[in-house]
């Protein structure tokens, strides 16, 4: 053997060759390992069948041995770590090609699904649309109300300043000062006519 | 020339029941014994006869021109596109109609839009986007279109309001001479 062999290290060679006999012979014979086997090893093994275990010497070695390997099936990890492209992966067992749709049957079969689908989706569209529609009447009604009730409230304070006007020309004239300056307020208020205010503008300087 | 796939024919059906409501009609018996079936060619679809589609099998893909009615053409993208020329089948089913005056004929046939001003009535309980066959006052189907209001909300637009608009209208067939039929 030592001639055939072919050395790539020449440096590793002789080690090798030196240490190669002796090296087996010392891990067969280690006094180290004598000294455990035969000392420290015996009185664990006592120990333990007490315990109540069977103490087998091959027990040990098989759990090591029973490592559990999984292979990538087990695991759920695809075959290839990537994503598949769609078209890639065939469904085994089919036809290739098109299918296509020409006897009277499945035509009806299709046309009848195609059509309770339309019909479902007008439905829902039209249902929608109605309570769409109430609501905007609802507001539209609503809207109608509170520009009425506005209303009704604008009459009201006119002609409460109407009358308090008609008051105002039977008293006394600083009570129709008085009566012109709250009146003034509620139409800067209000926004009313000018033509109002002239006309009292020409009443004052006449007096 | 080959009848339309599963896919295929469910697009189809599905883009004509926008603007048909009663689709057997398309595909029951004529008195004949024969009956119309859909055929695909160049990506067009065309509505045929049974007996005429068999007859054209003799006739060259790249030979054959058209045969039956023309319904539209499938896009690459997987769509369906109606035709002008499948007026005549959509106007025999029309789920929702339109009728347009005579000041409003024209503009549809140059290709605009239906405004409120020019629509002379309507079907009643049209919701939005819905397709829509357009017909002159005389019932002269000129093209199809989708809705742009329901019917209630149309009432309220102003005149100059679109209600409808035009997918397609006769005026194409002049306009559209060139690729209507082919490429």
């Amino acid at each position: 053997m030592a001639p055939t062999r072919t050395v790539k290290n020449k440096h590793a060679a002789p080690k090798a060759g030196s240490k190669g006999g002796s090296g087996k012979k010392r891990s067969s014979t280690d006094g180290v390992s004598k000294s455990k086997s035969s000392k420290g090893k015996k009185p664990a093994i006592s120990a333990t069948e007490v315990k109540g275990r069977p103490n087998l010497p091959g027990l040990n070695k098989d759990k090591k041995k029973k490592l559990p390997v999984y292979t990538d099936k087990e695991l759920g990890i695809p075959e290839l770590n990537m994503i598949t492209p769609v078209g890639v992966t065939k469904p085994r067992g089919k036809k290739k090609g098109k299918v296509f749709v020409d006897d009277r049957e499945s035509m009806s079969t299709l046309l009848a699904l195609v059509q309770a689908e339309k019909e479902g989706q007008i439905e829902s569209k039209m249902m929608r649309a109605r309570q769409l529609e109430e609501i905007r009447e609802a507001r539209r009604k609503e809207a109608e109300k509170k520009e009425a009730e506005r209303r009704a409230e604008l009459e009201q304070t006119k002609e409460a300043i109407r009358r308090k006007r008609k008051r105002g020309k039977k008293g006394t004239k600083d009570g129709q000062e008085e009566d012109e300056g709250e009146s003034v307020k509620e139409l800067a208020a209000t926004g009313s006519k000018a033509t109002k205010s002239k006309k009292k503008k020409v009443s004052f300087a006449e007096d | 020339m080959r009848p339309l796939t599963d896919q295929e024919m469910k697009v189809v059906l599905d883009k004509l029941a926008n603007y048909m409501s009663d689709l057997k009609s398309l595909i029951a018996p004529l008195e004949d014994g024969d009956r119309y079936v859909f055929r695909l060619n160049h990506n067009r679809v065309y509505y045929v006869k049974l007996s005429l589609a068999n007859l054209a099998t003799c006739v060259g893909r790249d030979a054959l021109l058209s045969l039956g009615t023309c319904l539209g053409k499938m896009t690459k993208s997987g769509k369906f596109r109606l035709h002008i020329t499948a007026l005549p089948i959509l106007a025999r089913g029309a789920r929702h109609k339109i009728w347009v005056k005579e000041n409003g004929a024209q503009p549809f046939l140059y290709g605009s839009n239906i405004v409120k001003a020019h629509v002379g009535r309507w079907s009643e309980d049209c919701p939005e986007h819905q397709g829509c066959v357009v017909y002159s006052m005389a019932d002269i189907p000129l093209g199809f279109g989708v809705t742009a209001r329901s019917t209630t909300e149309a009432r309220r637009l102003d005149p100059t309001g679109i209600v409808c608009f035009r997918q397609a209208d006769c005026g194409e067939y002049l306009r559209d001479e060139d690729t209507l039929f082919a490429g």
